[in-house]
């Protein structure tokens, strides 16, 4: 039902997402306050470092870039009905792949030929992680949920051995790819100190977008993840749907991989891992499952972040309070939604609909509902 | 080298003991989540749960230096997320996904939030009493009985909750009720069930389960709080309660095995022998995803797993 | 809480002794008034309801007249809007279904409230108010005595999921029976059961009425209400409109009371001789052009009613332009030729058991198809393997000579076989999406609403605002959520997307349910014009005035097959009641 509340329509749900970004840096403040510390000197700091220093912005969109595209990938899955929540092992493993094949071909081809094909090998490489959960899901109907999660920690340990052994730069002491040199990295967008990965990422979000409005692959997965047994009833190929769902976010998470890997770093490092993941999570929930919301939700959450480093030094306020405030936002948000859902025409319409037509005539034990169906028809069992 | 001096019973019995303390936490969150599932609950906060068990569970330990009170702070924290769970699950019906990965994302700022503000760049170590006890004879048990006999109260306690957690949803009223409510909540409210009370308790079950799990590894087991420190393992323990199906011993077998493949690995390091630890670390994750393809159609998953209920309404 | 009225064991309960003995002087339960709200509908309008121990009472009406929200009220699922409950003369709030079987009314749903996965006695035992630890034992020894009694040989430790229906049914009245409840309601009890389940469930309630239980029993199957009950009252449109005591319910003359009860239900005396002449015979649709019997005494208040719904019922069928439409010859369905056939057709149902067995069936066209059947004999599996949505395990189906089996239902739907599924809010329509969304939905893939890739929105807004229009559906706009839409306008809707694909076969199952009689109204003319322009029409209902009215041939379903097939003009409402129930059809009266 709760899919229900977060459908997008214009402007009205974005209220709730920013009521609840309000009540949870209250929330945040009066938490920073208990703990001695000043609430608005901190969020005056965030601000003014985050939003009114030329470093701060420059670094906000540095860090943009990757959230766009994890979100955009995330956003996917979600509509369709699917919990990918395999984004971070996705992400490890195409940024693997990115920076092998990228050290490998640097300076033999062109560089946007060698950015074009590192692209396409953390995409191959997350598609390839989100490979096994979708096959599972679809073939023995295995939750996702789980197997996302467990191939996480799978991508942890073959990253760490690949990067430690095959792959491992033979120059260096520290488990790491080959460096990409600096030249040969991501170019910067004209006049500012931010790489082009961003437009990558507004492309794709952008991508995105036109893939749920115009095209019949998005209206289909939409229609997934509303109610699967529609999708079965108007004859959509239901499987094959879920599986671009996941595949789809499990490639764009790659592709975030590579955008770290040709933009910022430059190698891959063993036990490196961003945890964009949890973040993407509290951005598309935010950004209302609604593609283009994710532009400014992914400036704030990245904003936040950038602003909580800053700060830190500065007034003694460990840069983990970002974090706590992000679960904040979060939890907030599934108050809010919860008396959006209240007030709202539509769930009283539901009631109407399914008060006298189902009293006392509950669905059977075995009939799952639509939404959690994928959850709670196959979670460690087939239905 | 293989002949590096350590004699294999002991090696043996080293690494029994290193997989049994690894699957402690394991059971613990798994059997509270058993019980929150069982009634419906789907808890993907256990992760935070966890974290937050033993982040205060570290803190209460370390102000007052008493571990019990660690324990108990631990618990606290769990049953106190707990609640939130059930409150925005239960009374306000969101998604039970949504809710439990806020959980767990707040649970890790907020532990490592604290953690770092309060002991600042320093990793103190708790100087707290854990004591062994070595159960007569049993100890004496060549090879096993030191790993199994000879442990804290905790590990005693882990695995005497699976016999307990197995009789309480067996057999006791509350028990009958939550299988009810997580099976078939119209049912159960009809017969006169409190539905919402019944899930609150369980989940209030399962976040101080959780919150035990953590205070064990931080109070009991490692003494000391780390950022993160339950690396997934709240998630874990989520993934052995399923291949476990729902049933406490089967769980504790799936965690003990777990538990092994883990200790095997660093075993394995010890005794020189040349093997990728990563390949031996990711086998139980890898195991756990083969165990629930083949379970899979075996086992049957509590019906309403996931699904908010109120009266009248589907 | 305290038991204001700790009930009395079963079995020291007055015996009935006929009928001038009963326990108490009043009614044990007295409704007052009773009026509960769904958004606009009214679903329980001042409706008053007294309960009297020793009596089987029958709640009679159609569905969406009420009858089950004024069960939930009664059995604390819902809280009336207004409206008073008495219990044994004092009055009560009843505040949840426990609340309910602690002051001694037990319910049995339609849905049975046994959860599967836990033994008889778990079931039994789950709502005690006891400690911690429940006396299995002790509970297997009162249902060991009790199941027996109930004519169960099975032990208490058995899992309900390994239970038959009729089994089931029985356990649940024995649990709330146990719980000491001394009113019994039963809602649609014998919608599940199978003939001699039906049989052996009546003889139960006589059983419980003779030892003081107050029974009631909610159907809207006439038969089984006369066969037992003491008395009758019927709901209509959410009101009590008539009710009839023992006197009349237990005199001689049981087909007179029949008429008048038919008469309460329908508004309308639509006596079975008028339909067993078929198409000959003008059936008249409307229900309000009643043709009062003048002997019967009706109900105060009752004249009133009637002519007020008749107005707006003569509205409503000059608006359809009903009257002409319906009645037609069924000998030209005879003469299409065929465009589906089924042969030798098996499938499982959701649950893996077998649904359809060795079926085998013929469409013509324009023919409307009529399915009869208790709910759960295959009708919707049936439904679904001609709509190409459920594979067949075996067998062949051909469509215009050419063969189809398990092509899909995207094939199917691309050769011109529509279905409108009888879960219009779950399977239907996809609640939060726009109605221009949900109107596209089958056909997405196609032009004009797209060229395979590329959405074509403005041919999706044009077709929905087209199908608004010719169907008048009510909504703001075509931008709005269909969830928020009525059910009668959802349907509309489902029916108007299907026949913008102009299939040659359209199956609709149910489509009537939960209906305003209006729209009713129009969804049957609907399809009865469909098959008059030469398509096949079929009609899955529970509703056999429905499926008399319009259908050419009328098919039963029992136990996954088609047991009879005959042309309307060949049968009856008993004939048909009978076969759906598993009788043969040999053994009723087959109109010349």
């Amino acid at each position: 039902m709760t899919r229900g509340a977060l459908v997008p329509s214009r402007f009205a749900p974005v209220l709730t997402s920013l009521a609840a970004i309000v009540a949870a840096m209250i929330l945040g403040g009066v938490f920073l306050a208990m703990r001695g510390k000043d609430p608005l000197a901190a969020y005056g700091m965030l601000f003014s470092r985050g939003l009114g220093t030329s470093y701060g912005i420059t670094e906000t969109l540095i860090r943009m870039a990757p959230l766009l595209i994890v979100s955009a990938g995330l956003l996917i899955s979600l509509r369709a009905g699917v919990w990918n929540i395999g984004i971070d092992g996705q992400l490890m493993v195409g940024a693997l792949f990115a920076g092998v094949v990228a050290s490998a071909v640097a300076g033999q081809i062109a560089n946007p030929l060698m950015w074009l094909a590192a692209a396409l090998a953390g995409m191959g490489g997350g598609l390839l992680w989100a490979l096994v959960p979708a096959i599972l899901r679809v073939r023995w109907g295995l939750n996702e949920i789980i197997t996302t999660l467990m191939m996480n920690y799978v991508a942890l340990n073959v990253t760490s051995w690949l990067v430690k052994g095959p792959v491992k730069d033979p120059n260096v002491v520290p488990p790491q790819t080959r460096l990409i040199p600096q030249e040969m990295r991501l170019p910067d967008i004209a006049g500012s100190g931010v790489h082009i990965g961003l437009l990558v990422g507004l492309v794709v979000v952008l991508l995105v977008s036109v893939l749920f409005r115009n095209t019949v692959v998005g209206f289909m997965l939409d229609i997934l993840g509303r109610n699967r047994q529609a999708a079965i009833h108007a004859g959509m190929p239901v499987n094959r749907l879920t599986l671009v769902a996941l595949l789809a976010s499990g490639a764009l998470a790659g592709l975030a991989g590579a955008n770290d890997i040709l933009g910022v770093k430059g190698l891959f490092q063993g036990n490196w891992n961003p945890g964009y993941g949890f973040a993407a999570f509290a951005l598309v929930y935010l950004a209302r499952l609604h593609s283009l919301w994710i532009i400014p939700f992914a400036y704030f959450l990245s904003f936040l972040a950038i602003g909580g480093e800053m700060m830190a030094r500065p007034l003694g306020i460990p840069t983990y309070f970002v974090e706590m405030l992000e679960g904040l936002m979060l939890l907030c948000f599934a108050v809010a939604t919860y008396f959006e859902r209240i007030r709202s025409p539509f769930g009283r319409a539901e009631e109407i609909e399914t008060g006298p037509a189902t009293a006392g005539e509950p669905p059977g034990p075995l009939v799952g509902d639509p939404v959690f169906e994928p959850v709670a028809r196959s979670a460690g069992g087939r239905p | 080298m293989n002949g590096s001096g350590v004699p294999l019973a002991a090696f043996v019995t080293a690494m029994l003991a290193a997989g049994l303390v690894a699957a402690v936490p394991l059971v613990l969150a798994a059997l509270g989540e058993a019980v929150g599932e069982k009634s419906g609950l789907l808890n993907l906060g256990i992760e935070g749960m966890m974290l937050a068990g033993a982040f205060f569970g570290f803190l209460a330990a370390f102000q007052t230096g008493s571990a019990v009170l660690g324990v108990l702070g631990g618990i606290a924290a769990g049953a106190v997320l707990g609640l939130v769970f059930a409150a925005l699950t239960v009374s306000l019906r969101v998604d039970q996904v949504l809710v439990g990965l806020a959980i767990t994302i707040f649970g890790g700022g907020l532990t490592a939030f604290l953690y770092r503000d309060i002991f600042g760049g320093q990793n103190p170590s708790l100087n707290v009493d854990a004591p062994r006890i070595a159960i007569p004879l049993l100890s004496r048990i060549p090879v096993a009985g030191p790993a199994m006999f000879n442990q804290g109260v905790l590990f005693y306690l882990a695995f005497a909750l699976v016999p307990a957690f197995a009789f309480v949803l067996a057999r006791t009223r509350f028990g009958l009720q939550v299988r009810a409510v997580g099976e078939y909540p119209f049912a159960a409210d009809a017969a006169g069930v409190d539905v919402t009370r019944t899930r609150y308790l369980a989940a209030l079950i399962a976040g101080s389960m959780a919150g035990l799990a953590g205070a064990f590894l931080a109070v009991a087991d490692l003494k000391i709080f780390q950022v993160g420190m339950t690396v997934g393992m709240g998630f874990i323990a989520l993934a052995l309660t399923m291949v476990g199906g729902w049933n406490p011993y089967r769980i504790l077998l799936a965690s003990v095995l777990f538990g092994l493949l883990r200790s095997l690995g660093n075993g394995l390091q010890i005794l020189g022998i040349d093997v990728r630890t990563e390949f031996i670390t990711m086998l139980p994750y890898i195991g756990i995803m083969i165990a629930l393809a083949i379970l899979a159609g075996r086992t049957s998953i509590p019906a309403a797993l996931g699904i908010p209920y109120a009266r009248g309404r589907r | 809480m305290a038991n204001p009225h700790p009930p009395a064991p079963l079995s020291r309960r007055a015996g009935r002794g006929g009928n001038e003995e009963p326990i108490d002087r009043g009614p044990i339960i007295a409704m007052r008034d009773i009026s509960k709200r769904f958004g606009p509908a009214l679903a329980n309008d001042h409706i008053s309801l007294d309960l009297w121990p020793g009596e089987v009472h029958a709640v009679l009406g159609e569905n969406g007249a009420g009858k089950t929200t004024l069960m939930n009220v009664l059995a604390g699922m819902y809280q009336p809007d207004a409206g008073t409950i008495r219990i044994a003369g004092e009055e009560v709030q009843i505040a949840s279904p426990a609340d309910a079987l602690r002051r001694g009314i037990g319910t049995v749903y339609q849905h049975f409230t046994l959860v599967p996965n836990l033994s008889i006695v778990e079931n039994v035992v789950l709502g005690d108010e006891g400690g911690f630890l429940p006396d299995l034992s002790a509970a297997d020894a009162k249902l060991t005595a009790m199941l027996a009694d109930f004519g169960l040989d099975v032990s208490p430790r058995t899992e309900i999921r390994n239970l038959a229906l009729g089994q089931r049914q029985r356990v649940e009245i024995i649990k709330v029976l146990l719980r000491g409840s001394r009113v019994l309601v039963l809602d649609e009890p014998t919608s599940v059961l199978t003939p001699g389940e039906v049989t052996a469930l009546l003889d139960l309630l006589r059983h419980l009425r003779d030892q003081g239980v107050a029974v009631v029993l909610i159907t809207h199957k006439l038969g089984e209400a006369l066969a037992v009950s003491d008395r009758v009252t019927i709901l209509r449109n959410g009101r009590n409109v008539g009710e009839f005591g023992p006197d009349v319910m237990t005199g001689a003359a049981k087909e007179s009371v029949r008429d008048r009860i038919v008469e309460q239900m329908f508004g309308a005396t639509q006596p079975t001789e008028t339909r067993h002449h078929g198409a000959q015979q003008s059936i008249d649709v409307s229900p309000g052009v009643a043709i009062k019997h003048p002997g019967h005494s009706e109900p105060a208040g009752e004249e009133s009613r009637h002519s007020r719904t008749d107005a707006a019922f003569s509205r409503d069928s000059s608006f359809l332009g009903m009257t002409t439409s319906l009645r037609r010859s069924p000998s030209r369905a005879e003469s299409g030729t065929t465009l589906l056939s089924l042969r030798g057709i098996s499938t499982l149902g959701d649950r893996g058991a077998p649904a359809l067995q060795d079926l085998s069936l013929d469409l013509h066209r324009g023919e409307v198809f009529g399915i009869a059947g208790v709910d759960g004999n295959g009708q919707k599996e049936l439904g679904e393997v001609i709509a190409g949505q459920r594979a067949v395990s075996s067998g062949q189906i051909f469509l215009d000579g050419a063969e189809i089996t398990n092509r899909g239902l995207g094939t199917a739907t691309r050769l011109g076989i529509g279905y409108v599924t009888d879960d219009r809010l779950h399977e239907g329509s996809v609640a939060a999406s726009s109605v221009t969304d949900n109107v596209a939905l089958k056909a997405i893939g196609r032009q004009p609403f797209s060229n395979g890739f590329w959405l074509n929105r403005r041919a999706m807004d044009e077709e929905a605002r087209r199908l608004i229009v010719e169907f008048g559906v009510k909504t703001p706009g075509p931008e709005t959520a269909i969830g928020m839409l009525s059910g009668g306008n959802i349907q509309k809707l489902l029916l108007a997307r299907e026949l913008a694909l102009a299939p040659k076969l359209l199956v609709c199952n149910k489509p009537t349910t939960g209906l305003d009689l209006r729209t009713a109204r129009f969804v049957v003319q609907t399809l009865r014009e469909q098959a008059d322009a030469g398509k096949v029409v079929v009609l899955i209902s529970s509703e056999l005035d429905e499926l008399m009215e319009i259908s050419d041939r009328i098919g039963v379903m029992y136990n996954g097959q088609l047991v009879a097939v005959m042309p309307r003009g060949e049968t009856d409402l008993e004939t048909l009641g009978n076969l759906m129930l598993g009788g043969a059809r040999r053994a009723f009266k087959v109109p010349a």
